[in-house]
């Protein structure tokens, strides 16, 4: 086999050697770093946009609650100010419905005085007309002159 | 062994030292050529989004960034360069090797360039592991927790298997390249022998060939792939010591 040939050992070596250094120094080392550092670079941007979209999402979250939050506050105070409208608007209801309570009263009371005014009249009335015509009975009947005056006073005797 | 056998393209000698350019020589710098137009054209404008070239320079390159973070830690990527080199330059001329009707040769078929190769893995190990620990290299040849009394003969063993490192690391990878050609060859040579006493008999080694062409480019990834992570774990030796 020529690979155990010493002859040809010192000629592959000197000529690895050369091609071998010559890869390293001229080939790898000017170039293989060059796409180290852009690895490295995208790393860096990937993590750098990781984190961004991170921090973004921290605010969105943020922003998320202070809206709930306002949200919970605005329907509390419009529940309250509904309560506050409704029981405002039953108080003055209720005044208003005392008021015309007591007008009816009053008005009620009003009209009984009058009624009992028109009554007491309207008696009077009778007393004279029943005191007249008695008169004229008892002198169309007996033939005695009595004044109504007279009539009424035997009336409010009896 | 023809296809074995190193030519001299160019004759050279250096103080009575025969150097000349030979076929080997040639398809090392092939292969030289092909890893620097690829490493070139892929880092010419390195993007953020890399375009074809850039996206499989740098495939290969975290490939290797990733064995030696595995296999060594963070310390390790120091040498992703170096053992990049290594790996790109046996898969090179490995797959080189595999090129037909051009005379392709196989340099890392050849035990003098796969020793070189194991040797600058060999000398960066020792160099790393003595520039970071000094003379506590040693300890690497005393595992932790041996009894006293089987510790020379321990560390006996596991020097002598340190030192073998290099030897058996070449002759891995030249005895499969090797191996895989002869193969290849004496199948080839079926082909004809077969097909002369029948047309047809000729057509089950040729099947047999098309499916060991197959197998031989996959040994040739594979093995520059052992290599690399075989250097990658010596390596870790020297940076962590175990």
């Amino acid at each position: 086999m020529p690979q155990f040939d010493p002859a040809s050992f010192a000629s592959q070596l000197f000529w690895f050697g050369v091609f071998f250094t010559l890869l390293y120094f001229v080939v790898v080392r000017p170039t293989l770093p060059k796409v180290g550092k852009v690895i490295d670079a995208r790393e860096a941007q990937v993590s750098g946009d990781l984190d961004r979209a991170e921090a973004a999402k921290g605010q969105a979250d943020a922003i998320r609650t202070a809206y709930d939050d306002g949200m919970r506050q605005a329907r509390d105070a419009a529940q309250a100010a509904v309560a506050a409208a409704r029981d405002s608007a039953a108080k003055a209801a209720e005044v208003r419905l005392k008021a015309l309570a007591a007008q009816l009263d009053a008005d009620a009371e009003v009209a009984a005085t009058r009624l009992d005014a028109a009554r007491a009249a309207a008696r009077a009335n009778l007393e004279a007309t029943v005191a007249d015509l008695t008169t004229e009975a008892v002198a169309k009947l007996a033939g005695i002159n009595v004044t109504p005056a007279d009539v009424s006073a035997a009336l409010a005797a009896r | 062994m023809e296809q074995f056998k190193i030519e001299t393209i160019a004759p050279l000698t250096v103080a009575g030292t025969d150097l000349a350019f030979t076929n080997s020589s040639l398809w090392m710098l092939i292969a030289l050529l092909s890893i620097a137009a690829f490493l070139f054209i892929g880092t010419a404008r390195p993007q953020l989004v890399p375009g074809r070239m850039q996206a499989a320079v740098e495939y290969l390159y975290d490939f290797i960034r990733d064995m030696l973070r595995e296999n060594v830690g963070r310390d390790g990527l120091r040498y992703a360069p170096l053992i990049f080199a290594v790996f790109v330059f046996v898969l090179a001329c490995n797959l080189l090797g595999m090129v037909p009707f051009v005379h392709s040769f196989t340099p890392t078929s050849h035990i003098a360039v796969t020793f070189g190769l194991a040797m600058i893995v060999f000398t960066l190990v020792v160099i790393v592991g003595f520039a970071r620990h000094g003379l506590h290299f040693f300890s690497l040849f005393l595992p932790e927790g041996t009894p006293i009394f089987v510790a020379p003969l321990v560390a006996l063993i596991e020097f002598l298997s340190f030192l073998s490192r290099p030897f058996t690391l070449a002759i891995r990878l030249f005895a499969n390249m090797t191996a895989g050609h002869v193969l290849m060859k004496v199948f080839g040579g079926f082909v004809v022998s077969l097909g002369a006493v029948n047309i047809g008999l000729g057509i089950i080694p040729l099947g047999v060939n098309v499916a060991l062409t197959a197998l031989e480019l996959l040994i040739a990834v594979v093995q520059a792939y052992v290599f690399a992570l075989l250097a990658s774990i010596y390596l870790n030796d020297a940076v962590n010591l175990h």
